[in-house]
């Protein structure tokens, strides 16, 4: 088992390019994009001199843009996803996005000059491409995290988080299907969720 | 050649034993009813009919976590600093480079043998008895291999998911390939384990020493998945199983068709087909121990 893999989520984005070349060309490209995605992580929330409701706002509105969030929503609700109804499906979308932002927003003072460095790109299917990349910290370090992507029109965006070979997706997925099947159901997992954002709210 | 069974491999034996029988006799999780395909889907991909005791293990695990594991950590990482720590690692993975290089073998794997080969001729000799990882600085970079990587590479399933107490994680291929390497494979295992050499202590240490730094390696890491899940036990089982699927893989992409399900939900409420039973596929075989590859973490760069 490896160093800080899990923890290293938390880090996925507290990254710097170490590409800038690209970052500019915008999104065309797969690596790029990632490239542009952690530059303006780095910049914009994590260097930033911004209180920290600044921070997680500005993230929210960058996963926003650079994740496809209801379409990991549905892959992680998985073979739930028939037993839901709308309202539920909203519901669960709202707070996956709110466990993931104050999920990682807890860590973003923690950012200690990690960067980003862009190794390779891996076709992934049709509309895809897998980004390799390494955080790479001061003392050395190196966590190996993997960029699943999709297009979507023009440029991409990220349906996967791969960190030392543990997806954020499929765990989200194996969990939640474990609390959803103990007992309570959807509506149970829908309640634990909220009351977890509720205690990250309130650790935070 | 004969196998010198100690005092110390017996003891770790009959502790095995007691292990395996409560495994064997303890009450298994009831398979829900086919009539419920959802909870039948659940069940398969958990791969935990042991469930049960399994969750009553690992909460015995997190007690003695809490009393023990942890002040003892807490301690290690408040007298020595993280440079230390991480030779110890590099030391620790240092003598288990042989069962490495045992299995990059039967896995085939000639290149990564050359390099686990020369790891530990230049680690034990330049980097001072393998507690300075030279073989990185020379383009030699660490990996470990086990019997549990082995056998799955020959095709062997995992086997039923189990949770050891101070070990962690595992299932019954990888726990059988854990003992099998620590007593049958391994030659420092070999003799430190012979009466003759009268060693037993060493063989205790070693033991205690594995222990320790893999709690120290992995403890940042799995504190962060408990406070950011829902169901610990859960999630940790999750990511145990995929990072042994990234070892047996040895870090190559997972194969695509294990992501097939992203493609099932093109849009919001229509699904493609009856495929979200392929839920199962999503992860690969794997699992195993986490004690004895674990040791590589701080060593790793």
């Amino acid at each position: 088992m490896r160093a800080h893999i899990l923890f290293a989520w938390l880090f996925v984005v507290m990254i710097g390019p170490t590409a800038p070349l690209h970052a500019q060309s915008g999104a065309s490209d797969p690596a790029a994009f990632i490239g542009d995605f952690s530059q303006k992580g780095i910049s914009d929330i994590l260097a930033a001199d911004i209180p920290n409701n600044e921070k997680q706002s500005r993230f929210r509105d960058m996963f926003d843009q650079y994740f496809d969030i209801p379409y990991i929503g549905r892959f992680v609700l998985g073979r739930y996803l028939r037993l839901t109804d709308e309202g539920q499906r909203d519901k669960f979308g709202t707070l996956f996005e709110d466990v993931i932002v104050h999920t990682w927003s807890r860590r973003f003072s923690e950012y200690d000059g990690q960067t980003l460095k862009v190794n390779s790109t891996v076709d992934d299917g049709d509309n895809g491409a897998i980004v390799k990349s390494q955080i790479v910290g001061n003392d050395g370090s190196n966590i190996g995290v993997d960029w699943r992507l999709r297009k979507r029109g023009t440029t991409f965006q990220v349906v996967d988080v791969i960190v030392e070979g543990v997806s954020m997706a499929i765990t989200y997925r194996q969990e939640y299907s474990t609390v959803i099947s103990r007992g309570g159901g959807f509506d149970g997992l829908l309640g634990e969720m909220q009351k977890q954002v509720d205690n990250l709210k309130g650790a935070g | 050649m004969k196998i010198h069974i100690s005092g110390v491999t017996s003891r770790f034996a009959s502790v095995a034993l007691v292990i395996s029988a409560a495994l064997f006799f303890s009450a298994c999780a009831s398979r829900p009813p086919a009539d419920d395909p959802f909870a039948v889907a659940a069940f398969e991909e958990a791969n935990d009919p042991l469930e049960p005791l399994n969750r009553t293990l690992f909460k015995t695990d997190q007690v003695l976590d809490t009393v023990l594991v942890r002040p003892i950590v807490n301690g290690y990482r408040a007298v020595v600093p993280d440079r230390g720590r991480r030779s110890v690692n590099n030391f620790m993975n240092n003598i288990r480079s042989p069962i490495t290089l045992v299995h990059d073998v039967l896995q085939g794997e000639m290149d990564r043998a050359g390099v686990t080969a020369g790891r530990l001729v230049v680690n034990t000799t330049m980097g001072f008895f393998g507690f300075f990882d030279v073989g990185e600085q020379i383009g030699l970079p660490y990996h470990s291999e086990d019997l549990g990587q082995t056998m799955a590479v020959w095709g062997a399933e995992e086997g039923p998911y189990v949770y050891v107490p101070l070990l962690g994680p595992s299932n019954f291929r990888d726990g059988f390939g854990f003992l099998v390497d620590a007593f049958l494979v391994d030659p420092l295992g070999w003799y430190l384990g012979n009466p003759r050499n009268d060693l037993e202590w060493a063989q205790w240490g070693r033991f205690g020493l594995l222990l320790l730094t893999t709690k120290d390696a992995t403890m940042d890491a799995t504190d962060e998945l408990n406070a950011s899940s829902l169901d610990y036990y859960s999630a940790l089982r999750s990511a145990y199983r995929q990072i042994r699927a990234d070892e047996i893989r040895n870090g190559a992409p997972p194969p695509l068709e294990d992501f097939d399900d992203f493609e099932d939900f093109d849009e919001m409420g229509r699904i493609s087909g009856p495929g979200t039973e392929g839920t199962a596929s999503v992860l690969p075989e794997s699992s195993g121990i986490v004690a004895q590859s674990s040791a590589s973490t701080l060593a790793h760069h």
